[in-house]
């Protein structure tokens, strides 16, 4: 369980993360989607204590993570695969983190061969590794511990296909043990074969969040109204479930025709009536990746 | 061992309905039986951590050898010339000097190599506690300063004593007390000095330059420049040691040394851990 709580991060005038909340949950894993830049490595870091915070607050496992005792064996990170001293073996890397952690030494050869490192690679200096291959060893390292919390920044680059899926299945049987996943990429694609919950960021801000269901679902109405606010408590009032989405419309788990009558029936003006279709959290992430790819090439 | 389970439906879900091959029931490592632990990282096994980091590397290791290759050459120059007629001193300093000079090295690069290598990241996030972790680097460099003083007494005793015994050398074991003290200061304060420059620059060629040039600059400095000279007097750590080598010290000499140590030693220490505890780890 991860909690941000009205995160703030300033760098001069600059601000890199503007109010964040948002809470990865156990059992789940939360996909944390933002074009690059948009603060998902910053708030990671936040929520690994690395980062000091202008304002907010984050804890995991409902506490600050500088107060963790041990925390390596609460929490996994994997927050920059190249991250890792390149005259080191792999072997040694993972070795250093056991004896730090307390973990038995062999767990070590375990986590070689479940993560695909073959006796000979993890002799080997991590700079002569691909970033695959170092990708694959800082996954190794994030479980040694046997964490309750994994927190993956970019896990799936430098994979390979097979690569990427075996990861897949990992992080499901994670969260599926009870363990909280939070892991962040810029493809909408790899997100959502993977996450239950999606938290969208761009700019700093969360401009999205809710179940992968909700924001993709093909099923579904998106409806603007005159008064949203009463639709609402109509629809709700026939069990119909509303979620109000991060571009001022109401989600509704019913048809369009259902909608329109309930709209009737309470006395409300529809503004917009359409099938919820899984386009809107792809086109609000183009915008938002090409909105900043405008801004990199004004700078 | 034990095996793991992944239960159907789950792996199922989003394979589309396929059944979950092989390589997805081995994709989670098995659990670490016993209760997750409610204290924290014991400080032995941090610095037992950080005297490992200061040799798995190449750079550390080559560095070792470096001083290993120079002092037995020294040893062996002053073994074979003149029949090995040295005094003791010799010798001491023929096995100090080398580790005086270049440990210091290992002092920098065990902080400096957590921000260019930038595996911090990692070293901070597995002991938040960043104090304890620099504490640790200085424990694990104190070690590493005390067995290397240890090897060079003992080198040097066994050099000599073999230089009596098998070249026929008369021997001279006469050494003021202080002098012990010298040579094991030399080597550790310079120890501790490469750490706090380390902490207080985080960049290794930077902190190896102003480690080598500032203190012997500030010498040249203070030699050549009047006005300066009472301070270099004080402050200048090359001149405050050497009373320790030649026997007994004043109380004022004593008081020099002390300030020359906090400024060059005990002054960068304490600025780069309220750094590093402040710092943002990137």
């Amino acid at each position: 369980m991860i909690t941000v709580d009205h995160l703030t991060k300033r760098y001069g005038s600059f601000t890199a993360l503007d109010d964040v909340s948002f809470e990865a949950r156990a059992g789940r894993v939360t996909g944390f989607l933002g074009p690059n830049g948009a603060g998902k490595t910053t708030a990671m870091r936040v929520v690994a204590g690395l980062t000091p915070v202008s304002a907010g607050r984050t804890t995991v496992l409902g506490r600050p993570y500088a107060t963790l005792p041990n925390p390596g064996r609460h929490v996994g990170l994997l927050l920059d695969a190249s991250a890792q001293h390149a005259g080191r073996t792999g072997r040694e890397v993972l070795t250093l983190g056991a004896i730090l952690t307390g973990v038995d030494r062999r767990r070590v050869d375990h986590l070689l061969d479940l993560v695909g490192l073959t006796e000979k690679e993890a002799g080997r200096r991590v700079r002569n590794y691909s970033l695959g291959m170092r990708q694959r060893l800082g996954i190794a390292h994030a479980l040694l511990g046997d964490p309750e919390v994994l927190v993956l920044d970019e896990p799936a680059n430098g994979l390979d296909p097979a690569g990427i899926r075996w990861m897949r299945g990992l992080l499901r049987g994670f969260a599926e043990r009870g363990g909280t996943v939070l892991l962040s990429s810029h493809l909408l694609g790899e997100i959502e074969r993977v996450a239950d919950d999606i938290i969208v960021i761009g700019h700093g801000r969360i401009v999205a969040s809710g179940t992968t269901g909700e924001l993709l679902s093909g099923s579904g109405t998106v409806v603007r109204s005159s008064d949203d606010a009463a639709l609402a408590a109509a629809l709700t009032a026939r069990s119909v479930a509303v979620t109000p989405t991060a571009t001022g419309a109401l989600l509704v788990e019913a048809e369009p025709a259902e909608v329109g009558q309930c709209a009737l029936a309470a006395g409300v003006a529809l503004l917009e009536l359409r099938s919820g279709d899984e386009r809107g959290l792809e086109e609000m992430f183009l915008d938002l990746t090409a909105s900043s790819a405008r801004e990199e090439v004004a700078a | 061992m034990s095996t793991t389970t992944v239960t159907p439906a789950g792996a199922t879900r989003r394979t589309g309905g396929s059944a979950p091959s092989a390589q997805d029931d081995a994709g989670l490592p098995a659990s670490l039986a016993g209760p997750r632990p409610r204290t924290g990282i014991p400080f032995g096994r941090l610095v037992h951590v950080e005297l490992r980091k200061m040799l798995d590397t190449r750079a550390g290791r080559w560095l070792l050898i470096g001083i290993g290759v120079v002092i037995a050459g020294a040893l062996t120059i002053l073994f074979v010339q003149d029949g090995g007629e040295h005094p003791f001193g010799d010798y001491l300093q023929a096995t100090t000097m080398p580790m005086a000079v270049l440990l210091p090295v290992v002092g920098i690069l065990a902080v400096t190599s957590e921000w260019s290598q930038r595996t911090a990241l990692v070293t901070f996030t597995l002991e938040a506690r960043r104090v304890r972790v620099a504490s640790a680097k200085v424990v694990a460099a104190l070690l590493v300063g005390a067995s290397a003083v240890a090897t060079s007494f003992v080198l040097a005793t066994a050099t000599h004593a073999a230089a009596i015994a098998f070249r026929g050398a008369t021997g001279d074991w006469t050494m003021p007390g202080t002098a012990f003290l010298g040579a094991g200061g030399y080597v550790l304060l310079g120890l501790l000095q490469g750490v706090g420059f380390g902490m207080l620059l985080r960049n290794t060629p930077a902190a190896v330059v102003a480690y080598f040039v500032l203190p012997t600059a500030w010498s040249v400095v203070g030699s050549l420049v009047s006005q300066v000279r009472t301070a270099a007097e004080w402050l200048d750590l090359n001149r405050t040691m050497e009373p320790l080598f030649t026997g007994s010290l004043s109380g004022e000499e004593w008081a020099r040394l002390g300030t020359s140590v906090g400024l060059w030693v005990l002054l960068p220490l304490a600025a780069g851990m309220w750094w590093i505890t402040r710092a943002e780890v990137k």
